[in-house]
């Protein structure tokens, strides 16, 4: 008996010393496929083959990634970069380690028989926006135009819009924040033809914010094992990113597989993969420091209410990615 | 961690001093009433600020009542702004509608016996349903502004009112009741002087009951859809974008808010049933 269990516990021991390191990734919204490139290198083994153990914590309407990261919850996040750095403002030091999204996908529709044609129509107009970190682009892009944001004839009125698009179809407002890979869709789903719609691209607009970025806190990346198994996680993510970007298809039906709340649809998540495709075409998952500077001085015009008040300094770090993939 | 050492110093300090005044001469006096649970009070407030401060707690997680104190004093606009629109517009206004509302049908429902078995059920079934399933539909129906944070109140207060004041309207003894009929009082007579006055201990303890339920349906309302500001609004927003020292301050008005309301309906009830056994001192 004694033997046994020394063995077992040796076995153990000896399993514990081999077992592959611990990564709690915490995603931003609930199991979908604007995710896949995470899910794609679980279910392929990328993980595995770089000796990681990922857990993927899907996220939801009352989960703030930044608030589960400085828990202890998670290991990294995926978040919004204005987000992410008003976080920073408030003291809780996030690091950017990665970028696999290269475009925004964020815009707001509008009913075309408003007559809206432009930002300057806006007035006047009430537009639905989400909160919880993602308002911050809108606020920026008003203040750059020059729109207060409390009402009034000369303004727009702000709904905190929930995540559905409800607003808009029962117009209770004139345009909505819809992601081009999700809402939107929905909003087509409801009946309504594309043409009776306009949308405005944050990319095309200029106030464009970086997207599912990889964050961790500044404290862990003192330690090289940390920065070791951030490396080998954020090569295994984009090895599945461009796998799923190369078989949507596939990567589509891998997310499905992995939404234990049965919620999302087939087609639903198919063409969510085809447009998540679009806005990670073009990052190897290196941060371009373009595209970072874009970020920054679009949140720091924020007029009277700035999303950030002061450049922020090592928001960002390339000294993973320059590991990952080279 | 002299914070925390300090803290369970005034911990063991505070609570000697309560210990030894609940027991002590004055205990009966008002001012020691007072004083006993506000100590304790204090108490709760120094261990947070010294844990907090002792172990160094994020202030994303939990800020210290000293941080919470200085952002509600410096944002004391905003905070009436939301008080204004959650409190004043939206719980207030569903109180009232909804206590007179449930208070009419208690007296139609009293008044037949074809009521008390149609509407009792319907009563009990609206109580039944689950608020962050219809406050999305009453969204939708009445807009995102205060109109559909009064109606989703309105639901929520009606059904305890309703019960408490069916309840108080059948309170009276069958002696009374005939007395009346000795007199030859009408219905509305009986009604008026007898059976409401018997119901009022009733009808304020439903009263009592939705003050904070209509506090907690009108900020939780804002869940789902708001214009930009109201308490409930802060509070979701305010963790998305880590002020959660906001949020507390939020927390703190709430609460006052409502210990505000429950007590002047109690104060009410104290000048209006002074006949009854419960007030009498």
């Amino acid at each position: 008996m004694k033997t046994t269990l020394a063995a077992s516990a040796l076995a153990l021991m000896a399993g514990g010393a081999m077992a592959a390191d611990e990564v709690r990734l915490q995603l931003q919204w609930v199991t979908q496929a604007q995710f896949a490139g995470y899910y794609v290198a679980l279910e392929n083994g990328y993980y595995d083959a770089a000796d990681l153990d990922v857990t993927i914590l899907p996220g939801g309407p009352d989960i703030a990634p930044p608030q589960v990261l400085a828990g202890g919850g998670a290991d990294a996040m995926l978040n919004w970069m204005p987000s992410a750095l008003a976080a920073r403002e408030r003291g809780l030091p996030v690091v950017n380690i990665a970028q696999p999204f290269k475009s925004s996908g964020l815009m707001l529709t509008c009913w075309k028989d408003t007559g809206i044609t432009g930002p300057q129509d806006f007035k006047g107009r009430t537009i639905g926006v989400w909160f919880f970190g993602n308002e911050y682009p809108f606020l920026s892009w008003m203040s750059q135009e020059g729109i207060p944001t409390d009402g009034g004839e000369d303004g727009v009125t702000v709904l905190k819009q929930g995540f559905n698009v409800d607003p808009l179809l029962q117009r209770q407002a004139d345009c909505i924040s819809t992601m081009t890979y999700n809402e939107y869709w929905q909003v087509i789903d409801a009946g309504v033809s594309p043409d009776e719609l306009v949308t405005f691209r944050y990319e095309e607009q200029g106030v464009a914010t970086l997207e599912d970025g990889i964050y961790v806190l500044e404290e862990n990346l003192e330690d090289p094992a940390f920065v070791d198994k951030m490396t080998r996680f954020v090569a295994a993510s984009m090895e599945g990113w461009k796998w799923a970007e190369a078989n949507p298809e596939e990567a589509a039906m891998i997310v499905l597989d992995y939404d234990q709340t049965g919620a999302q649809t087939e087609q639903h998540q198919l063409r969510m993969m085809g447009e998540v495709a679009k806005l990670t075409a073009g990052s190897n998952g290196a941060l371009d420091p373009a595209d970072y500077q874009r970020t920054v001085d679009t949140l720091l015009a924020g007029g009277s209410d700035p999303v950030i008040t002061a450049a922020p300094e090592g928001a960002w770090t390339s000294v993973i990615t320059d590991a990952a993939l080279n | 961690m002299s914070w925390l050492i300090g803290a369970l110093i005034f911990w063991a300090l505070a609570w000697g001093a309560n210990i030894w005044l609940a027991n002590g001469r004055f205990r009966a006096s008002l001012s020691v009433r007072i004083f006993v649970p506000v100590l304790f009070g204090i108490t709760i407030l120094v261990l947070w600020e010294g844990v907090v401060r002792a172990f160094e707690v994020s202030p994303v997680i939990l800020p210290a009542p000293t941080q919470v104190a200085e952002t509600f004093a410096a944002s004391t606009d905003l905070l009436w702004q939301d008080f204004e629109q959650t409190v004043l517009k939206g719980a207030l206004r569903g109180y009232v509608i909804g206590a007179l509302a449930a208070f009419l049908t208690a007296v139609a429902i009293d008044r037949s016996a074809f009521l008390t078995r149609g509407l009792l059920p319907i009563g009990n079934f609206v109580a039944a349903l689950p608020i962050v399933g219809i406050a999305p539909i009453l969204v939708s129906w009445f807009g995102f502004d205060w109109q559909s944070k009064a109606a989703v109140v309105v639901v929520m207060v009606f059904f305890p009112i309703l019960v408490n004041a069916v309840q108080g309207l059948r309170e009276t003894d069958a002696q009374a009741r005939d007395l009346m009929r000795t007199y030859a009082a009408g219905y509305t007579q009986s009604l008026i002087k007898l059976r409401l006055p018997a119901a009022l201990p009733f009808v304020f303890n439903g009263l009592k009951i939705a003050a904070t339920l209509a506090l907690i349906g009108a900020i939780v309302a804002e869940y789902f859809g708001s214009p930009t500001r109201g308490m409930g609004f802060r509070i979701s927003t305010g963790v998305g974008s880590l002020s959660i020292d906001l949020v507390w301050a939020e927390i703190a008005v709430a609460a006052m808010a409502g210990s505000a309301l429950y007590g002047a309906i109690a104060l009410i009830e104290k000048r209006v049933t002074f006949w009854h056994p419960s007030q009498r001192t």
